[in-house]
């Protein structure tokens, strides 16, 4: 199945509407910048002595101001949770591209990296021209000593090592593998952004100051004199026209140079507090400890731990942050609980028996609760929603609400599809799945929720035998589900829909979603697609 | 999460290190600086790591992740043994390395960066951890079991139809016994 335009341009349109807007305004201001250096009158002397490298240097340097500010933006995570949850302000397209802030945090951040590169060569053939080009004519340019100095910059080393710190400790496999060496190496832009506001203070960079009384090219007064001295014997009027002519050409003074006020400042400043404002509030939020209430062992090394804080809201699809990634909280009037995979860490700790142990039950420090693609799920007539194992926690928060009140919400059906390796993990929520299932039925709305559950790994024959868990029981299939069958059958059962697309899954499974949802054209029906990542 | 595992961030500065290595040595060798002869080291140093450096090691815990095409390059890695197996070598070798860069502007990144690799690899080293090369599982072979080979050559033992047959009237008579008895 080829592209679908009207399907691509719903799932794909503002992202690269963004992207493009990105692209043209750092073109723009790189194009600005290399003009003014290498034609504008202030830099003349500057130019003829660094040649190219000054342009370049100064244009990636613009780009660079530009990325360093909005690279901060999209981290601010409780400000967008906020905008997320103004529906007067935002609309459903504005919420989804806030759903896609993380990746133009990486955009950015991999700017910066190849700018940085371009920068720092930039710069390096600049030294050699300070080096060799040194000035006789014009001292206060220089910034070497004396010709054959070779000038390092010291904070431009550092925040380059910096930089490749956190870079390496960005990469996919140290994140999944290694979470701590990543998130402690990332807050080590607070070092590089006090570097980086030091490093713009040097003033190794002049600009000449007076050109209307020193046009660049001028000849200096004293020669000029010397000139008119060797030619007594012109005519009238070509003497008066070379003089004037000369006069025009005449230095009245000599150049004042002056260092640049420091434009980063003026690009930074505004993000970075913004930003260390919003990590300070995250910090005396989350200061505020959890109580654990109870931990209960499921199978498969999950745990629920179910917590009490003081003025805890969360709405239904949000996420947490707690040691170790992020998770989804299922809220139960007092109390809000969420499920953990055991990886040995702090998970270790928790003992099910807490009532024995409590003392040394570990404190925890939750971060959060942060808004997130899955919260979008009431705002369509139609949701699927698609979970692989333990990413089904942000489906139980949503499912757990319907229970709680389905009649409130824009949401009319509910597609559900599971898929675990294990038989054990399904026994995490079948409870609350078939709870909702039987109250739906009751309410007499047997088509709301629509549950599928794949078994992917199994040998021999297996179901879910607890006779309370019946409805399950003839829902499971064993075998990866077979998606594009699944949209064909979601897509004639709710022709001319919007039908949201909402995936917690390992990657496979979330690409194929995302290119059915972009190919998909039968029916009149859109997909739009909305996926959560937990790392 | 649970144990760190150094050797991979290590991994990964010694690739980029290698990189930027590179790059400084073609500058410094392209704008023929003073001191040009240890960009040309750096160029060949920053190759050879990279190209060291580019198979990943097989995870204690966990999925692997590996580099795309790094197959060629985890056999040619293999074949070094111990040399490449040990984590306290390639420490000592990167900081060895690493040195002739510190001579040159254009190179002193590609050294610090390498230096700071070459330390994690130190204390990747200390953790006791090692290079495992990723390898394709060779798939195991079905066993077939026995009772397949050998299909019952007779059907089960049963009373003749007309025992079977449900007979109302008489419950008590139409019970039979199962001479081999049935497994759950």
């Amino acid at each position: 199945m080829g592209l679908s335009l009207r399907s691509w341009i719903a799932n794909e349109g503002g992202k690269h509407c963004i992207l493009i807007t990105w692209l043209s305004v750092s073109a723009w201001i790189f194009w600005r910048t290399f003009i003014l250096y290498c034609s504008g009158a202030e830099y003349h002397y500057l130019h003829k002595m660094l040649g190219l490298g000054l342009c370049i240097s100064r244009a990636s340097a613009t780009v660079l101001n530009l990325n360093c500010s909005l690279v901060l933006l999209p981290m601010c995570r409780s400000i967008l949770t906020v905008l997320r949850g103004t529906r007067q302000v935002s609309s459903k397209k504005a919420r989804r591209l806030l759903d896609k802030s993380k990746t133009f945090h990486v955009t950015c951040g991999v700017a910066i990296c190849v700018f940085s590169v371009v920068h720092v060569g930039a710069h390096l053939v600049n030294v050699v021209s300070f080096s060799v080009r040194y000035s006789d004519e014009f001292p206060a340019l220089n910034v070497a000593h004396y010709r054959g100095q070779s000038v390092p910059g010291i904070t431009g080393v550092l925040l380059v090592l910096v930089l490749f710190l956190m870079f390496t400790a960005s990469s996919h496999s140290v994140r999944v593998g290694n979470y701590e060496i990543f998130w402690y190496t990332h807050n080590l832009f607070i070092l590089f952004y006090v570097v980086l506001l030091m490093h713009v203070v040097g003033g190794a960079l002049k600009y000449q100051t007076n050109v209307d009384a020193h046009p660049p090219g001028c000849i200096p007064a004293n020669q000029t004199r010397a000139h008119s001295d060797t030619w007594p014997n012109q005519e009238v009027d070509g003497e008066l026209v070379a003089e004037s002519r000369e006069m025009s050409l005449v230095c009245k003074e000599d150049a004042h140079f002056q260092p640049h006020f420091p434009q980063t400042w003026l690009w930074v400043l505004g993000p970075l507090c913004l930003y260390c404002g919003e990590r300070l509030y995250r910090y005396i939020r989350c200061n505020a400890s959890v109580t654990i209430v109870s931990v209960v062992r499921h199978p498969c090394d999950v745990i629920e731990v179910r917590m009490l804080k003081n003025s805890f809201k969360a709405r239904p699809g949000q996420t947490l942050t707690v040691p170790g990634g992020l998770t989804c909280p299922t809220e139960n009037k007092e109390t809000f609980g969420i499920h953990v995979r055991v990886v040995g860490d702090w998970t270790d700790v928790l003992c099910p028996d807490w009532k024995l142990c409590c003392a040394a039950c570990p404190r925890l420090y939750v971060d959060g609760p942060f808004g997130s693609p899955s919260e979008e799920v009431f705002n369509y007539e139609v949701s699927v929603c698609v979970a692989g194992g333990i990413g089904v926690t942000p489906f139980a928060c949503i499912m757990h609400a319907l229970l709680d009140e389905w009649r409130r919400y824009k949401l009319q059906r509910l597609y559900f599809v599971w898929v675990c390796r294990e038989l054990n993990s399904f026994y995490w929520f079948a409870e609350l799945l078939c709870g909702l299932h039987r109250k739906l039925w009751e309410q007499n709305r047997p088509d709301y929720l629509n549950i599928r559950l794949y078994l992917t790994t199994a040998q021999e024959l297996q179901n879910l035998t607890d006779e309370k868990y019946r409805p399950l029981h003839s829902r499971l299939l064993i075998g990866r589900p077979k998606l594009k069958l699944l949209f064909e059958e979601i897509g004639r059962s709710n022709q001319h829909k919007k039908v949201g697309v909402f995936c917690c899954a390992p990657k496979g499974v979330s690409r194929e979603l995302h290119k059915l949802c972009n190919s998909f054209s039968a029916s009149g029906t859109v997909f739009e697609y909305n996926k959560e990542s937990f790392s | 999460m649970g144990k760190i595992e150094w050797a991979m961030w290590a991994n990964e500065q010694a690739l980029a290190a290698g990189f930027i290595y590179l790059t400084g040595g073609i500058v410094g060798v392209a704008g023929q600086f003073s001191g040009w002869k240890f960009a040309a080291f750096g160029i060949a140093a920053g190759v050879f790591v990279c190209l060291l450096e580019y198979p990943r090691s097989k995870r204690i815990k966990g999925t692997n992740f590996e580099r795309t095409g790094q197959y060629c390059f985890t056999v040619c890695v293999k074949a070094f043994g111990p040399l490449t197996r040990n984590y306290y070598v390639r420490a000592f070798l990167h900081a060895v390395l690493c040195i002739p860069g510190g001579f040159m502007l254009a190179t002193v990144l590609g050294c610090v960066c390498l230096g700071i690799a070459s330390l994690i690899y130190l204390s990747a080293a200390i953790h006791g951890e090692h290079w495992e090369p990723i390898l394709p599982e060779a798939e195991p072979t079905k066993h077939v079991s026995q009772s397949i080979k050998q299909p019952p050559q007779n059907p089960p033992p049963r009373p003749p139809a007309d025992m079977r047959r449900k007979r109302l009237d008489d419950l008590e008579a139409a019970a039979y016994v199962n001479p081999i008895p049935v497994r759950e």
